[in-house]
Formats: C-alpha cells, sequence, structure tokens
C-alpha cells in the first residue's frame, strides 16, 4: 500500500479518486475490477481506523491528570 | 502689521477653528468623572479626567434622557460628542452627546487596540494567511490547563475520532500566562498536525493572556492550523485574531476540528454503494458487448450452456477475450461471481412465460420427428418438470402456434 493510503486523510482522497474513475466508466473490465477491488479494501482499512476507538492521549510534560490516563 | 483682537474676538476665533476641525467631532473620550454636577436646569456637568489632565464636559438635558447608569464621581465613562468652546469663559470643553458606562479596564483596551492595529498591519490577522484545517487530523496538540474544564470538554467531544491527542500543558492565568502558553505552543513544533488552544470561561482579566503580543506571535509561528477557543462567545481575544479559525467555545472547537464519526461511516457506505454501481455499469456493458453473441446462438446451444454456467462463462469469456485482445481469462473466477446474474438471461425468463424445454435423454426436442410415439420425454418449467410419454407425432405446420 502507498504512503499517501496510510492515512485517514490519503485513503479517503485516494478512493473518492478511485470512485471518479470508476464512475467515469472508461477503464477495461479487468481494470475496473482491481481498481473495485483496491476502493473496497481502501474502505475496509478506513473502516478498521474509524473502528479503532482506543484514545490515546499523551502529555508533553508532567503526568496526564488521573481522570484523564 | 500687528492685528488687535478684542477677547471676544479671539474667542470667536478660536472657537471657529476648533469647531470647525472635523477631528473634534463625533469622538469618543474616556476618563474618570469628577466635580459632577446636575443643574436643576437639568444639564449636567462635570470633569472628564485621567491621571495627567483633564476637560470640562458638559451633558444637556436634551441628550441626558438615555443615561442607562448612575452618574457619579470616579466613574470611569466612555463619552461621545464634540468638542466646543465655550465663549463667554474661553473654555474649552467637550459637549457630550452620549455617555457609556466603561468596564473600568481604559489604559489596558487602549493598548490592547494598539496592538491590534500593529499586528494587523504585520498581516498576522491576514485572512488569507490562515491555513485550511486538515480535514481528517492524526495528530492534535492541545495547549490548555490540564486542570480545566475545557480540556475535558475537547476530549469529550472529541469522542472516538482516531486520532492521537497530545496535551501540552499551559497555566492559562496570572502572572506566567503568556509564557506559560507560549511555550506551550512552541512544544507542539513537529508534533502535531492541528492545535487547540483553549481555556474556558472567565473575566476578561482571567482571559487578559490571550491579548498578549508573546501568545500572538507564537500561534503565528506554530506549524500547524491553530484553532482558538477562548472563554465564551462573546469574549474575542487577540489570539482568536492570529489563530487560523476561531471556535467560540473550547467544545465548538472540538467539533471544528475533526470531522462527525457517523457522517464520515456514512460517506464510506455510499463510497461503497458507488463502486459497486460503477463496476455493475461496467459488466452490464460487457455484457451487452457479449449480446450479439448469445442473439447467434442456437437454441439448443443457448440452452447447454445456460443449463452450466460455468461453461457458458467460459465460452463467453473466451468471445470476450477475443474482442477485447484482454485477459479475462485470468478473472474468470471473478466472473463467475456474475452466474447468477447471467442466468437472468438464460431460458428462466422464457420459461416464466408458459414456455416449457422439451428433452428427450440429453438433446434437446425442437421439432416433432426428434422423438417417436411411447418414448419418454421430459418437459422443463419454470418451477419443475414434468415426465411424460409421447402419444402421437405429427409434423404439420398447424401444430406450430
Amino acid at each position: 500500500m502507498k504512503q499517501e493510503e496510510t492515512s485517514l486523510e490519503g485513503a479517503l482522497d485516494n478512493l473518492e479518486q478511485i470512485v471518479e474513475v470508476l464512475e467515469e466508466g472508461k477503464m477495461s473490465l479487468e481494470e475496473s475490477l482491481e481498481l473495485y477491488e483496491r476502493g473496497m479494501k481502501l474502505v475496509a482499512l478506513c473502516q478498521s481506523r474509524l473502528q479503532n476507538a482506543e484514545k490515546r492521549i499523551e502529555c508533553l510534560t508532567g503526568e496526564l491528570p488521573s481522570d484523564l490516563s | 502689521m500687528t492685528q488687535i483682537f478684542t477677547v471676544s474676538e479671539l474667542n470667536s476665533r478660536i472657537s471657529d477653528r476648533l469647531e470647525g476641525d472635523l477631528r473634534l467631532h463625533d469622538l469618543w473620550a474616556r476618563g474618570e468623572v469628577s466635580n459632577y454636577v446636575h443643574h436643576r436646569s437639568g444639564h449636567r456637568y462635570f470633569t472628564l479626567k485621567d491621571r495627567e489632565a483633564q476637560i470640562s464636559c458638559v451633558l444637556f438635558r436634551s441628550n441626558g434622557g438615555a443615561l442607562d447608569f448612575e452618574m457619579n464621581d470616579g466613574k470611569n465613562v466612555l463619552i461621545y460628542g464634540d468638542v466646543t468652546v465655550y465663549r463667554p469663559q474661553g473654555r474649552v470643553q467637550l459637549v457630550a452627546r452620549g455617555i457609556k458606562q466603561d468596564e473600568g479596564l481604559g489604559f489596558r483596551h487602549l493598548q490592547l487596540e494598539a496592538l491590534k492595529e500593529r499586528l494587523a498591519a504585520e498581516g498576522l490577522f491576514a485572512p488569507e494567511r490562515k491555513r485550511p484545517l486538515p480535514r481528517y487530523p492524526e495528530r492534535i496538540g492541545i495547549v490548555t490547563s490540564p486542570q480545566g474544564a475545557a480540556l475535558r470538554d475537547v476530549l469529550r467531544t472529541l469522542g472516538n475520532y482516531p486520532a492521537r491527542i497530545i496535551l501540552s500543558p499551559a497555566q492559562v492565568q496570572g502572572e506566567e500566562a503568556e509564557k506559560s502558553i507560549a511555550a506551550a505552543l512552541l512544544a507542539l513544533q513537529g508534533r502535531s498536525d492541528l492545535i487547540i488552544v483553549c481555556r474556558g470561561g472567565g473575566s476578561t482579566e482571567d482571559l487578559w493572556c490571550f491579548n498578549s503580543e508573546m501568545v500572538a506571535r507564537a500561534i503565528f509561528a506554530c506549524d500547524a492550523p491553530v484553532i482558538s477557543a477562548v472563554g465564551h462567545e462573546t469574549d474575542v481575544t487577540v489570539a482568536d485574531h492570529v489563530a487560523d479559525a476561531r471556535a467560540a467555545t473550547p467544545t465548538a472547537a472540538a467539533k471544528m476540528a475533526v470531522p462527525d464519526l457517523e457522517e464520515v461511516q456514512e460517506a464510506l457506505k455510499y463510497t461503497k454503494v458507488r463502486m459497486m454501481r460503477a463496476l455493475w455499469t461496467s459488466l452490464e456493458k460487457a455484457e451487452d458487448r457479449l449480446g450479439h453473441l448469445q442473439h447467434a446462438l442456437s437454441a439448443r446451444r443457448m440452452y447447454s450452456l445456460s443449463r452450466d454456467s460455468r461453461q457458458r462463462l467460459d465460452y463467453l469469456s473466451q468471445r470476450l477475450e477475443g474482442a477485447e485482445a484482454g485477459r479475462l481469462n485470468r478473472h474468470k473466477s471473478r466472473l463467475e461471481l456474475l452466474a447468477g446474474r447471467l442466468g437472468a438471461v438464460g431460458p428462466q425468463e422464457t420459461l416464466l412465460r408458459g414456455y416449457a424445454i422439451a428433452r428427450s435423454g440429453k438433446s434437446l426436442i425442437v421439432k416433432a420427428a426428434d422423438v417417436r410415439p411411447g418414448e419418454d420425454i421430459e418437459l422443463i418449467l419454470s418451477q419443475g418438470r414434468l415426465y411424460c410419454r409421447v402419444l402421437e407425432c405429427r409434423n404439420d405446420e398447424e401444430a406450430m402456434l
């Protein structure tokens, strides 16, 4: 997977492009299928990122107040 | 030649000069009231002063009705009016047309206005230098007090949004606040792609550190866009002017910082639908290309193909390969997904309209001569089959429908 796809923003941008190309419909069936598969992978990637609800708070100096850590 | 004035002439001349100066009209002046007299004529006389100077003031009865506070000595006021000369006494005075109570910040406010002007002139507030906020920030820096409610509001509002949150603690009140805030902003250098600097509501005094030049310059120097959220809706500080975005409250800042998770999820779902739809369109186009091939096939071959989708797909994909010079074979397995869909254009539709497929053994019966009386045949209907025995084979034309 390319660098820009590892960030949520990159993945969503990429996805948007893929959908646009797919909707243009100028590609061969084979290429469309490949793009579709890539798009679906990106959707899954984004969804898993969004569902990763683990909150990560760090504090640059000192301790996090106990109610936040 | 020396001109000799009478006193009246002199005062007239002074008066003309002052009253003809537009800069001395429609002005605001700020100061403290002293020697206040509410004359029985209804006019009010007093002196407006600051530490170094004073000026006589008068509020005539016709203008005095709208005072919304109690005037008395020692009160800080803002006066709207014009400078005139009281000729009988040669006295310069400020004729008030409106008086508002000053909230008591006097000098500091003037300083603040001067700072704002200076920073604006330097371009720190310029709309064109404001950076857009990232749509999906991955690292959110927060500059605020670790103990404050503002931080909790922000964290609660960020909710489950999957970003790293980097708290850069700062004192947001008191003597050391401005240094502390500036240092905390600097500490986030290279560590975040969006910064929220915030504190909850408080008195103007409490929020004053956000009016400091040091904080303004620190915000300006940040390498990530800054959202400022200081106090409540009505409190607008210098920090708010310099920041790339201003939020009315810390909660609003957090809302501004990240997209609504549910909306993103919905958008993703819709993206999926769009992709599927687009893919179906592509598949349908491919199918259309095959359409004429299907028509060219005999009923017999058509049937034998549709009996076995796999076999038929092989055939179609071969033809498509020839037509497209593509390498569809590699994707045959994917195309098999279409089997069900392709089945829809097979005999099923025809059968539904009341036709039947007659079959003897493995071969189709397409004319009477294909079978003999007494032979067992099979009729395939849209649902189910009939096993029948032939009574008679008639070859005449009338048998046709």
